[in-house]
């Protein structure tokens, strides 16, 4: 089936880099994307990702693009390669990670298995604790991005994210480590308040009270 | 000579949320150092207390990644520069778990 007059205008608009018409494609398709890959995945996030890679193969596959295709169908064969290329990478993914044990001289699994101390603390209660971690986390982060801070928001990426030293950060960022030592603080200071605010326990942060 | 390891390429390397080379390397890495491996046992015992590590919370939620609508405007060349300037050090220098999900499906104009 080929695409319709109005797929055609559609990747047209695309092709002159109109936001608006990429967006437009991913309000039609991307529920529907969703719920074939869904079934097909364990969790969500492997998901979200197939169909943000479903979106990347199209833009990137765009100059080939044939008229004479549908632009549902060929998004769902995108969508479906990029179902089996991570299928086949699953099946090949060692499903347990080795550490040496110390007593050992060999390769053992983990054990996963929960030690008494361990269940202390509910998953339930860690949920909370972690969702109250990420809106605080998450407004902060738009709130950067909103106001155009972005030294900020990659000073911080880098300190948490990738854990570099203020040194490795601040040669990575052209900026001197009294920079990265303040905006390190501030950042601090918010997240302890926040932290504060909800009644969440200290001693689950310990990286805001070293 | 190759990056020292940090703590959270270890978190990360938990979560096979690494570049491949990167997996590889840590995994060397693990076999010839058993202090690397109490580190790792470390991290496992932690987790299992529930104390929440920032980087690990910022990369499993994916506090910064790009939405497909930013993803998109970047590829087409149209995102504001300071935004694609930040969104290509997310790539490439944060190590964007969507794109280390996906590596061969993102090329970076």
């Amino acid at each position: 089936m080929s695409a319709s007059s109005s797929e055609t205008l559609l990747i047209s608009r695309i092709r002159a880099g109109e936001p608006d018409a990429w967006n437009e494609v991913i309000a039609r398709y991307e529920g529907r994307l969703l719920g074939f890959v869904a079934r097909r995945v364990i969790t969500q996030a492997a998901a979200e990702d197939l169909v943000q890679e479903t979106f990347v193969g199209f833009l990137n596959s765009l100059p080939n693009y044939d008229p004479d295709q549908s632009l549902e169908g060929y998004l769902f064969s995108i969508a479906a390669h990029k179902l089996t290329d991570l299928l086949r990478h699953e099946g090949r993914r060692p499903t347990l990670p080795l550490i040496a044990e110390e007593s050992s001289d060999g390769w053992q699994p983990v054990d996963r298995g929960r030690c008494a101390s361990s269940i202390v603390r509910s998953h339930e209660r860690h949920g909370l604790e972690e969702t109250a971690l990420v809106n605080a986390l998450g407004e902060m982060i738009d709130h950067w991005r909103r106001q155009g801070q972005w030294e900020r928001l990659q000073c911080i990426e880098l300190l948490w994210v990738r854990g570099w030293s203020n040194k490795e950060v601040a040669a990575q960022l052209s900026i001197s480590e009294q920079t990265v030592a303040n905006y390190k603080f501030e950042t601090i200071a918010r997240l302890r308040s926040a932290v504060r605010g909800q009644g969440l326990p200290e001693e689950v942060f310990p990286e805001l009270y070293p | 000579m190759l990056d020292p390891f940090h703590q959270p390429d270890f978190e990360a390397y938990l979560d096979e949320a690494l570049p491949v080379e990167e997996m590889t390397r840590i995994e060397k890495a693990l076999r010839d150092d058993p202090s690397l491996a109490r580190q790792l046992a470390a991290i496992l015992a932690r987790r299992d207390s529930g104390v929440i590590s920032l980087g690990e919370v910022w990369r499993r939620h994916r506090l910064s990644c790009p939405t497909r609508q930013e993803l998109g405007s970047f590829l087409l060349g149209v995102l504001p520069d300071d935004a694609a300037k930040y969104l290509t050090f997310h790539l490439e220098v944060a190590w964007c778990p969507s794109r280390i999900a996906r590596p061969e499906g993102l090329t970076i104009p």
